[in-house]
């Protein structure tokens, strides 16, 4: 509790909270560039965070990371291009809405399911980091394929209305997923002798391409026909009606991200699309999605604001970081000789308070500016299309290049800029492509691991793991449900009829 | 630690900035003498195939901290990321060989020129300095039944025991498979993981039996008792774990290192490999490079001159040949 109290308190102190404030402004402004994130950012500022103390460049890069994770919603909503990857799933329903002349109303219950999510999942990891970090010793390499399993599982139901090209984008995404060297054998698949290939195709092009560039494309063809870009009539702040329509999706949303967050490897874009998907699956109003619903806002807002969180857990407890941005996060921590683990919760307990508390102020910080400044906001979309996308083109072909220095990564950029658009075309949604591009590497790799782990017994090998049956079975149940619930709705008919 | 890459930033920008900001400040007070031909003319690329913000692009940033001063010219850090160094190995190679381009090596870019067909191979390197060498130190679970030494050589030569890598064919395998030959252990059977850091935890949760990593890899579960520093695999104990015996103390000739250094291409005057090796090494001998090494838990000596680093690239090249053709994964 001292300790604690000792972390609140470097919140009085006028420079790092200063460095709060502007590492949350600066955050929401990156985030909400497409191309160019919070990760990217950290790495840009990374040598300047090292002549400052390691509480207040620990304090300005957690906000830094809080904001990306919210203004990245406000492009997805506002241009359908989401500023991070992690909001790609908001943008399904967010640009919806904007095309409603919704914007204002999502852009508000983004601000505030960011939020809720953020604070929910800071308050969890104080209470619960120490303990998380023991239970992550538990979470092996067949734990993870029962959860990748679980994940691809629910592709049918991510994004369009048709489960079957569903689940087509996710083979496909899933197809791609087996691009670059195999961990197991060290043999180089489908890279047909690109360097840029060998670690695979690179989910920063593909998101940019799928994202931004399919919606440039898109938008330029129907210029003529449409000439305007988003109506934008009513801009309203969401009232108690909406937060008691969302408080549900909220909820979900948050408790998911942290769980997701917190597990190493999984950050808010699986996060998000994961509570995308099981806001859908627990709403009353299942018509409106797809439709710009404002729970499926809600739902993914919460969730990938509260993976930061949850994403602080293991990097921090473990020194596995949960995210690229907290990969970042953890270079400068040992850059500045603080070295992450379990210990640093005995010998460091007001740093790590410290970084949670400058993470609670960023999430208050862009609750207002979100709430206050949604207007404003708003005006992004106002720019004339003659010059947004030229604008967008570049900062993507920027955000492609940037990461490896590579033009290889543009042009994967260029081609899934032209397969986002054919997707569009045709009726598929980007969103199962994404999914199975980040689960299938997951589910390959944990269940070759596994098998060599179990060696022979391999039946008796996963029987002996509590939580990954638990999690196959709740995938089995998942796929089951629809027969069952039909068969006891034929059986149910025939009793009656019977009755009659 | 290249194993434990942070995933890539943006380093465009920020090269921009630090030649910028680094060219500004530090043109300013040294004069340069005149020369005949002014070497550098300009700036010198280090390339690497780390993202920004991973452990090996630390490395080479720390030392670019004084050697732009000893050289008398700016530097620049080139991230060519993708093909675990065949990225940077082949960019280096497109680039004149004038001693402008300063390549980091690693074991990793050894084993990828065995693996693959590249347009500079080992004998290309011409080695300037080594800049880190972390000692492997082979580990187990705490209070499991590989405990001792003794345990692990006598199960070990029963069964093929499972060991955490960080990739088929990588450093960590070629490790594995010279401790095991030289323990007189049965082929250890290796599961890859994608970094070290997944090898302590599944090393924790008995997923793996072995794992060979550095020390500040698991440093926090060594503390916390939860992992056991069974050999440290160089020829003198750690000064961080000074009870952990060396594998020569306990009878097995073997030692492995994590290392990284910088060597230029064949062809690059004699006259400017000559200035490079002796402006690296002094930027590495100072007191900051020293604090970056002890405070990262590696070696305040790990920084050695041309002869050293030379030696232990080709050692490493010729025991890396036996095993991929062993473990058959030779070109």
């Amino acid at each position: 509790m001292e300790a604690f109290l000792g972390g609140m308190m470097v919140l009085a102190d006028p420079f790092i909270l200063g460095m709060t404030v502007a590492g949350t402004l600066l955050g929401v402004f990156v985030g909400a560039l497409p191309g160019i994130g919070g990760s990217t950012t950290l790495a840009l500022l990374l040598p300047l965070t090292i002549g400052i103390s390691p509480v207040a460049s620990l304090a300005f890069m957690g906000a830094v990371y809080c904001g990306a994770n919210f203004g990245g919603s406000i492009t997805a909503i506002l241009v359908n291009t989401p500023g991070d990857p992690s909001a790609s799933a908001t943008a399904l329903e967010g640009y919806k809405m904007a095309e409603k002349g919704e914007a204002g109303l999502a852009l508000g219950i983004s601000a505030v399911a960011s939020a809720i999510g953020g604070i929910f999942s800071v308050i969890v990891m104080i209470v619960a980091a120490p303990l998380l970090a023991r239970a992550a010793y538990n979470f092996g390499p067949p734990e993870y394929f029962a959860l990748a399993l679980f994940g691809l599982s629910m592709c049918a139901a991510v994004g369009g209305d048709s489960p079957l090209k569903n689940l087509i984008a996710a083979a496909f995404g899933v197809a791609l997923a087996t691009v670059g060297i195999d961990l197991t054998t060290g043999v180089e698949r489908f890279t047909f002798g690109f360097y840029d290939l060998t670690d695979g195709i690179g989910f920063v092009p593909v998101l940019i391409g799928l994202f931004a560039l399919a919606e440039m494309f898109d938008q330029a063809s129907r210029q003529h026909t449409l000439g305007k870009l988003l109506k934008l009539d009513t801009v309203r702040i969401p009232g108690m009606a909406e937060f008691r329509k969302c408080a549900r999706s909220i909820w979900l949303g948050s408790g998911l991200g942290t769980f997701i967050g917190a597990l190493p490897a999984l950050g808010a874009t699986t996060a998000a699309l994961v509570a995308y998907n099981e806001t859908r699956r627990w709403s009353k109003h299942k018509h409106e999605f797809g439709q710009g619903s404002i729970e499926g806002v809600a739902g993914p807002e919460a969730a990938n604001n509260s993976a930061v969180g949850g994403a602080m857990v293991p990097t921090l407890a473990l020194g596995i970081p949960g995210s690229s941005t907290t990969a970042i996060m953890l270079a400068a921590l040992v850059v500045q000789g603080v070295r992450p683990g379990p210990h640093l919760f005995n010998e460091q307990p007001t740093l790590l308070y410290a970084v949670f508390a400058s993470m609670l102020a960023a999430n208050l910080i862009y609750l207002v500016l979100g709430l206050y400044s949604a207007k404003l906001f708003a005006r992004i979309s106002m720019v004339p299309p003659a010059l947004l996308w030229p604008t967008v083109f570049v900062l993507s072909v920027i955000g492609a290049y940037g990461p490896n220095q590579s033009m290889g990564e543009v042009y994967l950029m260029l081609f899934f800029g032209v397969v986002g658009l054919l997707f569009r075309r045709h009726g598929f949604s980007p969103a199962p492509l994404v999914m199975g591009l980040v689960l299938g590497s997951l589910l390959e790799e944990s269940l070759k691991q596994s098998l060599l782990i179990f060696q022979d017994g391999w039946v008796l090998g996963f029987l002996g793991r509590p939580i990954a049956l638990l999690l196959i079975g709740i995938t089995v149940a998942g796929l089951a449900a629809p027969w069952i619930m039909r068969l006891q709705a034929r059986l149910r008919g025939a009793t009656e009829k019977r009755a009659a | 630690m290249d194993k434990m890459e942070a995933p890539k930033g943006s380093g465009w920008r920020r090269r921009t900035l630090l030649s910028g900001l680094g060219g500004g400040l530090l043109a300013m007070p040294f004069i340069r003498p005149a020369r005949a031909v002014a070497f550098p003319q300009r700036p010198i690329e280090v390339v690497t195939h780390a993202g920004v913000g991973g452990g090996t692009d630390i490395t080479a940033r720390m030392m670019m901290m004084q050697a732009p001063a000893e050289l008398g010219g700016d530097m620049t850090v080139v991230n060519k990321t993708g093909g675990s160094g065949a990225a940077a190995i082949a960019y280096a190679a497109s680039k004149p060989r004038d001693g402008h381009t300063l390549l980091l090596v690693t074991q990793s870019h050894i084993l990828t020129m065995l693996r693959m067909r590249l347009p500079a191979q080992f004998d290309d390197l011409v080695p300037i300095a080594r800049g880190t060498a972390d000692a492997q130190v082979v580990m187990v679970r705490a209070g499991g039944p590989l405990a001792s030494v003794a345990a692990l050589r006598e199960q070990g030569g029963d069964r093929s025991l499972k060991i955490g890598v960080t990739a088929v064919g990588s450093l960590d395998h070629v490790t594995s498979f010279g401790f095991a030959r030289a323990a007189g252990l049965r082929q250890l059977s290796a599961v890859p993981f994608r970094g070290g850091g997944d090898i302590v935890v599944n090393l924790v949760g008995g997923n793996v039996e072995l794992g060979v990593l550095n020390y500040a890899e698991a440093e926090a579960q060594i503390t916390a008792g939860e992992v056991l520093p069974l050999l440290v695999l160089a020829d003198e104990r750690l000064a961080a774990l000074p009870d952990t015996p060396t594998a020569k103390e306990s009878g097995i000739d073997f030692s492995a290192m994590v290392a990284r250094g910088y060597c230029v291409l064949k062809g690059t005057p004699e006259d400017r490999v000559a200035r490079l090796r002796d402006g690296v090494l002094r930027a590495m001998r100072t007191p900051a490079y020293r604090n970056y090494l002890t405070s990262s838990g590696q070696a305040a000596g790990s920084a050695a001159g041309a002869e050293i680093w030379a030696r232990q690239l080709a050692e490493y090249q010729s025991l890396s040949r036996e095993a991929l053709a062993e473990l058959g994964l030779a070109r």
